[in-house]
């Protein structure tokens, strides 16, 4: 997880597979920030989360947010993107972690009254996302496919 | 559809592995056998030795004194442990190159085939399997076959790509639909041809479908799982993306839970950093 005001910065999260990229950007204060997390609930290994809260959607989501408002970000100004979370094949109910971290991050999302401005979740692909924290400029390359600007 | 005889003729092109992990195979399999034995092996094959003491010397161990000879290398590390790091070393040439079909950059093979190695040997190690250095080697050689194919993957990607996106083929399925042969059966004929075990080439040939193995099924289902994990991780992922299929069926063989499954994943992602510093070497 990076969060940052430093706008000669441009913050990158490479190959996501199953995990699931959230990049934030408050265009006003100038703070990007962007987490990768791999797995949903912090509950499977409490000991775990403690040392690296960034593994799992319910402690990375929130430290997320709370780095970028200790930087000046506020929420109603927050730009939202989510990308990753794909799935191998016929992965089906519990072992379907994309599946699984897509809806860890809907579920907070929801709960904390906080709008998804971009996704792109799902399918089998393999994403990396980047954005500029100069003006929030962010891209999604998929593997095999190119890089893109949203 | 491509000439599959004169893509099977490519696996002469590869960098043949030295003899060197053959016989430290054989070694480690043997009961008998010292580290004295080991070590002899090792010494004579002056790359492989230089390459090991590197790695042996990398943060990943985080050794409290530089190690500068094989021997020191056993004591250190123990016999295991260095069988593995000779493997690695000795197979290292021919997937650290970039594979444009795949769109995975110079390295990102390797990294991907290094780290199912580790989870493998882990998940080996784990389940109680005694032939950890088979599994450990056949999770690093079982992408051996995109070498080879790599080429004919990047002139026929639309086709595949189509296969994948429009018709729920997997990757694997698409390539020999396409092309007529698929990295891992390919990969199996590369492991014949450098005479490994009925084992290992079965292995290689069956990662995508362990369930397909006839004489090391399980073992099959430990790579298997390795490389669904690192998938999953989007470690050394390219355009094949995770378009490979969940055999449910072949977990439940490995008797993992739901949560054991998500265990092994959260104690993996902290190692991949390590192992990172490792093969940047």
């Amino acid at each position: 997880m990076k969060v940052t005001n430093d706008i000669k910065a441009t913050l990158v999260t490479y190959s996501l597979g199953s995990c699931i990229g959230v990049a934030i950007y408050d265009s006003v204060a100038r703070v990007g920030g962007l987490l990768h997390y791999m797995l949903p609930e912090s509950s499977l290994d409490k000991e775990k989360a403690r040392k690296n809260p960034y593994m799992f959607a319910d402690t990375g989501i929130p430290a997320l947010f709370k780095a970028a408002y200790k930087l000046g970000a506020k929420k109603q100004r927050m730009k939202v993107i989510v990308v990753g979370g794909s799935q191998v094949l016929d992965q089906k109910g519990l072992f379907n972690i994309g599946k699984r971290n897509d809806i860890a991050v809907r579920k907070m999302f929801h709960k904390n009254n906080v709008i998804i401005d971009y996704k792109d979740i799902g399918g089998t692909v393999n994403r990396t996302i980047k954005i500029a924290v100069n003006n929030g400029d962010t891209w999604i390359k998929v593997s095999g496919k190119g890089e893109r600007k949203i | 559809m491509s000439d599959i005889k004169s893509i099977i003729k490519k696996i002469d092109h590869l960098t043949p592995i030295p003899q060197v992990a053959s016989k430290v195979m054989s070694i480690a399999e043997d009961p008998k056998s010292s580290m004295y034995d080991l070590s002899k092996v090792i010494i004579y094959d002056t790359a492989v030795t230089a390459n090991l003491l590197k790695v042996v010397n990398s943060a990943y161990f985080g050794l409290p004194e530089k190690v500068d000879s094989v021997h020191q290398a056993i004591v250190y590390l123990g016999m295991a442990q260095v069988v593995d790091l000779v493997l690695l070393s000795a197979s290292g040439e021919n997937l650290q190159t970039a594979q444009e079909g795949y769109d995975l950059e110079a390295g990102e093979l390797w990294k991907y085939s290094v780290s199912s190695a580790i989870l493998a040997r882990e998940l080996a190690e784990k389940k109680g399997v005694k032939e950890t250095h088979l599994i450990f080697t056949a999770a690093l050689l079982k992408d051996i076959g995109k070498v080879i194919l790599n080429q004919y993957v990047k002139d026929s990607f639309d086709k595949i790509n189509a296969l994948v996106t429009k018709q729920n083929f997997t990757f694997r399925e698409a390539e020999k639909e396409v092309i007529g042969i698929d990295h891992a059966e390919l990969g199996g004929m590369v492991a014949e041809n450098w005479k490994f075990s009925p084992k290992m080439v079965e292995i290689i040939r069956h990662h995508h479908r362990p369930q397909e193995a006839s004489i090391s099924e399980f073992e099959s289902a430990i790579v298997y799982m390795a490389d669904t994990i690192c998938m999953m991780m989007g470690i050394g992922v390219g355009s094949d993306g995770l378009a490979y299929r969940f055999h449910r069926e072949v977990v439940e063989s490995l008797e993992l839970t739901e949560s054991e499954f998500q265990k092994i994943i959260a104690g993996f992602v902290e190692k991949v950093k390590q192992l990172e510093a490792m093969m940047n070497i």
